[in-house]
């Protein structure tokens, strides 16, 4: 009973963190600010839903694979942010600025 | 339990489908690349709430490859868009 208390709470968390990351990806006005939303919601929710899993199948085996694929997915979401921005760097997109959407 | 687990399913599902949006209409290709990306995540963590909900293990390691193949994917086209073509690329090294 305390188990799927858990995993309700965690697997709410990460639903919360992937739906504020759909927003950031849609409402953000730059590649680089668009880059920050959609990293959270890699790291943050895709690994509370994950710990949340772990809790409720209680199997080790099960466990071990899905803290595999948590650490794989905590560094490779670093990775492609950074190969993302960079790309957009070297391929120089203009930052967005404020004052370009004053004037227009 | 097993509702819940596919309720949480569905809505990164439609999460997953409101990111296409802006796969489709990204101005550039990085925004493009960077909304695939997300709906890749959501597709790993839905196979990984499958696995659980249909009790089959395996689904578990398809999770993991998953993972791997998007890692690889992503880091080569934001290679490929930033030298603007494979010949650049290749002699980019």
């Amino acid at each position: 009973m305390v188990r799927n208390i858990i995993t309700v709470i965690f697997c709410s968390i990460g639903a919360f963190w992937f739906l504020l990351g759909t927003t950031g990806l849609l409402r953000m006005p730059d590649i680089f600010s668009r880059l920050h939303p959609s990293t959270k919601c890699d790291t943050l929710g895709a690994c509370s839903v994950m710990v949340g899993v772990a809790v409720y199948s209680g199997s080790l085996w099960d466990i071990l694979k899905l803290i595999l694929i948590m650490c794989f997915l905590l560094l490779s979401s670093a990775t492609c942010g950074h190969a993302i921005g960079r790309s957009a760097v070297r391929r120089d997109i203009a930052p967005w600025r404020k004052s370009e959407e004053e004037e227009q | 339990m097993i509702n819940f687990l596919t309720a949480i399913a569905i809505v990164i599902g439609l999460n997953a489908l409101i990111c296409l949006y802006r796969a489709m209409v990204g101005p550039t290709s990085q925004d493009r690349l960077l909304a695939v990306n997300i709906v890749g995540t959501k597709t790993l963590v839905m196979v990984v709430l499958i696995t659980f909900v249909q009790g089959e293990n395996f689904f578990l390691d398809v999770a993991l490859v998953y993972a791997l193949l998007l890692f690889i994917v992503t880091v080569a086209l934001s290679r490929y868009l930033e030298a603007e073509g494979w010949e650049e690329m290749r002699s980019d090294g």
